[in-house]
């Protein structure tokens, strides 16, 4: 515990009170209080018993963008979701822990997965290639939430298209298992690294030295949290958006015409995690005919879309969604554009349980997918 | 009669699904011991997550017993139960543990004898897929090298 105090910086907080002022969950909550977790736990050196609210936070990372002190409040939480697991708190799991039980199944068998179904004939996989595209939970996601309409998978498509269209050989892995990010965040270690461990072995096998993500969630895993975790980690981490910009960039991708005015919506695990604001704009601004409106919380200030580790969802995320929804709304964007799978799910899952209709219904779509699409007509002239 | 190593879960109505099994015992029927038969007040409470439960405790084959199509008491009439069960065969599939380790069995009420027959084909069925392939059970390796949120 002491440790964790020191490394999360925890010590350093002046109870300013800053992360709870900007807390989404505290605004619909007021029992989830970041500063008073803190300063309990400071108060009786991590000896306090661990409030039940930890389980509220979304890990959106609001609060280390206020903080002066750089307090790793989420990393804090973690640990002390961790700590809770261990003395045998129980996990109030959403969609019947149906998420969480794939990844142990995917942890602790020796399954072979056979998850490349999806994949289209257009689509080129290089036969033998040190890149691979880690396509992530999509295809599960898919099944798991086809009652919100949710077609994750489209995403994907679009990213290898734009691949394809770059001419970066790339491969697929068909055993590749779940980057165990839901695991961490609600505190089951052991999974995690079951998870962690299968995949670098998977990767291991095939010589993978760079891997292309079109995840944020699973590019900040992979990028951040392996190498903490993995002593033999060494295989560079890139996602697509970065792929994509720097290629329009460089003048390899010429991107299509699309006219629609659309509004990017910044997963905060792209954003406020790993600092990928201006790539996905850039990618926007080059498709001719779009035209992006910004929502009035954008970039680090960006509202997040309510997400949860597939657990403890409840009415406090459903109205921070319908709060960025209606932002999305304001803008007079026809879609919101999104780089993360999850948003797309936890915002449609908004849009689906609304009632009286007082959630705005705009349309949802992966930015490589809007941007595949943009070149479709070009193909076809 | 089958060997009792393949575990099946038995998802069981309470109504014309739940008869069936208590018909067995009227019946003097015996079905094999492996057989956990779980009680539920309607197949429509059962979701994804609890299908997926248990394949992950270890289970080798979970079969849904419900009512015949327009039985249902609470006329549901397994629109909720046969969307869980597509999605669950569908992830079964990708996961790579053959999806018909999952069945929906639908009888007509005090059907002892079709139970029975059913559940020992499925079990023969399951021991087919499970000489094809067999998955094996590991347990999760001991914690280490965590640099971050040790101690």
């Amino acid at each position: 515990m002491q440790s964790v105090i020191s490394d999360t910086g925890v010590r350093l907080c002046l109870d300013c009170g800053k992360c709870t002022v900007v807390c989404p969950v505290t605004r619909y909550d007021a029992e989830f209080n970041p500063r008073r977790i803190v300063q309990e736990v400071l108060r009786l050196n991590g000896r306090s018993p661990v409030s039940d609210t930890i389980w509220s936070c979304i890990s959106c990372n609001m609060c280390i963008e206020r903080c002066n002190y750089n307090v790793r409040f989420t990393d804090f939480i973690r640990f002390l979701r961790h700590k809770a697991l261990e003395e045998g708190a129980e996990i109030k799991y959403s969609h019947g822990g149906a998420p969480q039980t794939i990844m142990h199944i995917m942890a602790h068998r020796e399954t072979r997965q056979d998850r490349l179904d999806w994949l289209p004939e257009d689509i080129k996989i290089a036969k033998q290639s040190n890149t691979a595209f880690f396509v992530g939970c999509a295809p599960y996601f898919d099944i798991l939430f086809s009652d919100l309409g949710v077609n994750i998978i489209e995403g994907t498509k679009g990213a290898l298209r734009l691949l394809n269209r770059v001419q970066i050989p790339f491969t697929l892995i068909p055993n590749e298992r779940c980057c165990g990010r839901d695991l961490l965040l609600t505190g089951d270690i052991d999974g995690f690294l079951a998870l962690a461990r299968a995949n670098m072995n998977e990767f291991g096998k095939r010589g993978i030295k760079n891997i292309i993500i079109g995840c944020p969630e699973g590019y900040y895993t992979l990028k951040v949290d392996y190498p903490k975790f993995l002593k033999d980690w060494d295989i560079s981490v890139v996602h697509i958006t970065e792929v994509i910009a720097q290629a329009i960039e460089t003048g390899e991708l010429t991107l299509g015409r699309l006219e629609q005015k659309v509004t990017y919506h910044d997963p905060c695990t792209l954003g406020r995690y790993s600092r990928i604001f201006d790539q996905p704009r850039s990618i926007l601004a080059s498709i001719e005919g779009i035209e992006v409106a910004e929502m009035s919380d954008n970039r680090e200030k960006s509202l997040c879309c309510g997400a949860s580790p597939w657990a403890h969802c409840g009415t406090v995320n459903a109205q921070i969604q319908k709060e960025r929804l209606a932002q999305a709304g304001a803008t007079g964007a026809d879609i919101l554009i999104t780089a993360c799978p999850k948003c797309q799910i936890h915002l449609k899952c908004a849009q689906k349980n609304a009632e009286n209709n007082d959630v705005c219904q705009i349309a949802i779509q992966d930015i490589c997918d809007l941007a595949a699409r943009s070149l479709l007509p070009q193909e076809v002239s | 009669m089958a060997t009792p190593y393949i575990e099946i879960l038995v998802f069981a109505c309470n109504w014309d699904g739940w008869s069936c099994i208590d018909a067995t015992a009227n019946l003097e029927v015996s079905y094999p011991a492996s057989v956990k038969v779980v009680r539920v007040s309607c197949l429509s409470r059962i979701h994804a997550g609890l299908i997926l439960k248990a394949f992950e405790f270890g289970a080798d084959g979970v079969m849904l017993l419900g009512c015949e199509p327009g039985r249902c008491l609470f006329n549901v009439n397994g629109e909720y139960i046969i969307n869980e069960y597509e999605k669950v065969r569908s992830i079964l599939k990708i996961l790579g543990m053959q999806q018909d380790r999952l069945v929906l069995v639908q009888l007509p009420a005090f059907s002892g004898y079709e139970f029975v027959m059913q559940v020992k084909n499925f079990i023969e069925k399951i021991e087919q897929l499970s000489a094809s392939k067999r998955v094996k059970i590991t347990g999760p390796e001991p914690v280490q090298d965590i640099a971050v949120l040790s101690q």
